[in-house]
């Protein structure tokens, strides 16, 4: 063998994994890192309308951040984003436990069912929002049903204490298949044996549910639940559309309203502030869903 | 499983089948609704079933949105594939030599995951006016690539992960380069996960509003979805337009989900618990 090409070989060989990664390391270091540090600088920095076309945009310290929490919509907005993120995941997680059940067993057409039921999922978040802007609409269908059994009808999305609750709906609708899905696999997984012991052990069907399901299942669980955390605290285009974030700056959430600071307003260093905050409360939830896990 | 709860019995499935009608009944409200006039959506007389279908609606959508499912199918079909070239060989590169800081690589993009939008939507919009690739497609697939490229990262690692490596070993010892050695027996051997994570990467664009928003004014270049957010105007919504335009833009997903749903039960769940 020629030993010249031996030694080319070898140097290929070694220098390669990182010829594989570096485009991607590449991109990581443009589009990913250096957005993510900008962002973190522009909330220290001046940057409105006036600074951003002289191209300056001076530090002025945590001026974004006093602003941002003198403003009492932050604090709705701070709200509104826990309450949206409880009660999604509250539903979300039991709407996809309880079809995570029924689909257990086997039964002719299943597949269909379970693919048809991922559909809110996959469908852009744009149908939805749309839909249930329609669903909510003064005249629309939920009304009708209200009126069927003798309520309303009731000013859904002109009043912010209907419309944000309908913004929860729609999420809810929107999230459902994913906690569905991966509880259902969870469960797949779960050896039947148990449940035949459980069963001839005399214990019923919801005791085997509490006693065997939920705890054999609490790390998919525990996983499902920190996703939805991070993807509800994300949400911004359901309720832009749906809402803009109004009636009356009510329904708001986070990033809704870091958008308006950002885009209508044009204040960018205030909306970066808003952002590195929304990053802090994701960080908090997330450490709170851990120390309640050790428990 | 049957031990678990009674089935196979035909009042089982026709259980679940409305349970399933029940939960999609929101869909079907824009599936029939996008066939009605407005006065008929919303008027006294709510029905179930269009009274004669508004075919002019679909018609009338269809060749409005026409330049902008254009500009949506040309951003996502590039975000796919660009997703694709740069994380399916890091993803091997990764998985495969273990380099050094990889641990580093993948915390970041469990992270990047965790962030909001607006985080890379304000820092964009800046660089990208200066650079001027705002009002431009390549500057919105770049902007798209940041959502789609640390998710193809994750669910593909994860997916060459179990690859039976003696394949690529064995291939190297009849004297396949690296790169051929990928290229022959890597790719193919991931196929399922690369078509997953290429689905994927095109729907996550064709869904995008809020990159869209902040970075195209220029209406020619502006994808479905930013069309039809601002059909929503002032004055009332154009429901007739709205609602075949909505359906449109569920359609890929929608196909998508029904010919692959397999793929995703099981692409989902792993890319997610482990």
């Amino acid at each position: 063998m020629d030993p010249s090409r031996s030694i080319v070989r070898k140097v290929r060989f070694d220098a390669s994994p990182y010829l594989f990664i570096l485009p991607f390391v590449v991109f990581c270091l443009i589009l990913l890192l250096y957005p993510v540090v900008y962002s973190l600088a522009l909330s220290f920095r001046q940057a409105t309308v006036e600074t951003f076309v002289s191209g300056d945009m001076p530090f002025n310290g945590l001026t974004q951040y006093q602003a941002a929490l003198a403003d009492p919509i932050f604090w709705r907005a701070l709200l509104n984003t826990i309450l949206f993120a409880f009660f999604s995941i509250l539903f979300q997680f039991t709407i996809g436990f309880l079809l995570g059940l029924l689909f257990q067993a086997d039964f002719p057409l299943k597949n269909l069912c379970l693919a048809l039921l991922l559909i809110p999922w996959v469908s852009p978040v744009l149908t939805a929002a749309n839909i249930f802007k329609g669903l909510f609409n003064e005249a629309g269908p939920v009304n009708r049903l209200c009126h069927l059994v003798g309520l309303g009808p009731f000013p859904w999305l002109a009043d912010p204490g209907y419309a944000f609750p309908a913004t929860i709906v729609a999420n809810i609708w929107i999230g459902f298949p994913f906690n569905f899905i991966l509880l259902y696999a969870g469960m797949r997984s779960i050896p039947t044996d148990i449940y035949e012991a459980a069963k001839i052990d005399g214990a019923t069907f919801w005791q085997r549910v509490g006693y065997i399901t939920l705890p054999v299942l609490q790390p998919v669980s525990v996983a499902v639940l920190m996703l939805g955390t991070i993807y509800t605290v994300k949400v911004f285009d359901l309720v832009w559309i749906m809402t803009g974030g109004g009636p009356a700056n009510g329904t708001h959430l986070l990033s809704t309203y870091a958008y308006q600071v950002g885009f209508s307003v044009l204040n960018f260093g205030e909306a970066a502030a808003i952002a590195t905050l929304m990053v802090l409360l994701v960080v908090l939830l997330n450490l709170l869903q851990l120390l309640l896990q050790r428990r | 499983m049957t031990s678990f709860v009674i089935s196979g019995r035909w009042w089982y499935t026709v259980a679940v089948v409305i349970v399933t009608a029940i939960l999609l009944s929101p869909f079907y409200w824009v599936l029939v609704g996008s066939f009605m006039t407005a006065a008929e959506l919303f008027g006294v007389k709510q029905s179930l079933w269009p009274q004669h279908f508004a075919v002019e609606n679909w018609s009338n959508a269809l060749e409005r949105l026409f330049p902008h499912v254009r500009n949506s199918l040309l951003v996502s079909a590039a975000t796919s594939i660009g997703t694709l070239l740069i994380a399916a060989p890091a993803a091997y590169g990764l998985v495969w030599k273990k380099p050094r800081g990889r641990q580093v690589l993948s915390s970041f993009m469990l992270v990047t995951q965790m962030l909001p939008a607006i985080v890379f939507v304000i820092p964009l919009f800046i660089v990208f006016s200066k650079i001027n690739i705002v009002n431009t497609l390549s500057g919105l697939i770049l902007a798209d690539m940041t959502f789609t490229v640390p998710f193809a990262l994750i669910m593909l690692s994860a997916y060459m992960k179990e690859l039976p490596y003696e394949l690529v070993e064995a291939a190297m010892v009849d004297g396949a380069g690296p790169l051929r050695a990928f290229v022959v027996v890597v790719l193919p051997m991931s196929l399922p996960g690369l078509v997953t994570v290429g689905i994927f990467s095109f729907l996550i664009p064709w869904g995008d509003l809020i990159f869209a928003l902040s970075l195209i004014t220029e209406s020619s270049l502006q994808p479905l979805t930013l069309e039809l957010y601002k059909a929503v105007g002032q004055y009332g919504i154009d429901w007739a337009f709205l609602l075949p335009g909505s359906v449109l833009t569920a359609i890929p997903a929608v196909l998508f989900v029904i010919l692959a749903s397999r793929f995703i039960v099981a692409g989902v769940t792993r890319g997610a618990i482990k």
